[in-house]
């Protein structure tokens, strides 16, 4: 399996939730950092967590690979746009029950064995906010509606 | 320099090395202020893309989307501009065989002046950045986007309004 083939079977898990399959793919020890939310840790605990939040939150969640690419490393580098509705509370914001649409960068170090050793991710929270309505960053839970 | 001197410095002259030395020069460039060299390493009609780039107006909003040209020089020179000790640090480049290059790296400056909605209160911040390139089979750059967190950067000059 190539880290291509790797990155595809990856957003595809995240896009049906399957957060358990996700963690299947990762080695021993593998860790993530989610850059926007300052998460750093285990991928099978903070990523997990993360990834869990969102399929709840977000139940209809579609992902769209908009590029993807393999550098030399095996690292493969991939920018999606995530999108769905809002169904429950997601990372502190109320639900309003609005459509949001996110495009975001992810770094995932593929290991020889095709285990992921490392994942990173990269997205503007500001954008996120705006579209579900928040309006004061020191306090997200006031929201428009 | 030319970008084949840049590959060339590098000992190899593979279109991963030129592309990792375009890449890296565009960075140097940027770190010594200096624009035109930034645009004189991109192709006449590369694109660019800033994907936190939005600016909320009436009626309408402006992407941060076009030529590097039109859109990312402008960019850039206001930037320069509002933090004028503005600097990067590269952290990490990673290259393929096709002149798709990932770069992340620190960008930061104490800001002097408004920019955007951001007023000025003088504070300093340092953000993370991840920069994605193609570089093109001639050595120059034909598209640029980039992803940072809006948040973070608002939060560290004070700035605590989504809009």
């Amino acid at each position: 399996m190539s880290a291509r083939t790797v990155a595809r079977e990856f957003f595809g898990h995240m896009e049906t939730g399957a957060v358990d399959k996700i963690i299947s793919m990762t080695a021993p020890g593998a860790v993530v950092y989610l850059v926007p939310l300052d998460v750093r840790g285990p991928m099978a605990a903070e990523g997990a967590r993360y990834l869990r939040e969102l399929a709840s939150a977000f139940p209809d969640l579609l992902i769209r690979v908009r590029r993807l690419f393999v550098t030399t490393d095996n690292t493969a580098v991939a920018e999606i746009t995530i999108d769905g509705t809002q169904a429950a509370d997601f990372l502190e914001v109320d639900n309003q029950e609005k459509h949001f649409d996110l495009d975001q960068a992810w770094l995932l170090e593929v290991a020889p064995d095709d285990r992921i050793s490392a994942v990173t991710a990269y997205w503007d929270q500001n954008q996120l906010y705006r579209r579900l309505g928040v309006k004061r960053l020191d306090n997200i839970t006031i929201t428009a509606r | 320099m030319s970008t084949d001197a840049l590959a060339a410095s590098t000992g190899t002259t593979s279109r991963e090395a030129t592309a990792r030395a375009v890449v890296t020069a565009f960075f140097d460039a940027y770190r010594a202020q200096d624009v035109e060299r930034m645009v004189d390493l991109c192709a006449g009609n590369a694109n660019f893309r800033y994907v936190p780039f939005e600016v909320w107006a009436h009626q309408r909003v402006l992407h941060g989307d076009g030529k590097v040209r039109t859109v990312g020089k402008p960019i850039w020179t206001a930037l320069i501009d509002a933090f004028p000790d503005l600097s990067n640090t590269v952290r990490r480049v990673r290259a393929d065989h096709d002149g798709n290059v990932a770069v992340e790296v620190d960008i930061g400056g104490t800001q002097a002046k408004d920019f955007g909605v951001i007023g000025c209160n003088g504070g300093r911040y340092d953000l993370a950045h991840l920069f994605l390139f193609h570089v093109a089979a001639d050595g120059l750059i034909d598209d640029i986007v980039a992803y940072w967190d809006n948040v973070d950067w608002k939060k560290q000059l004070g700035w605590l309004e989504v809009d």
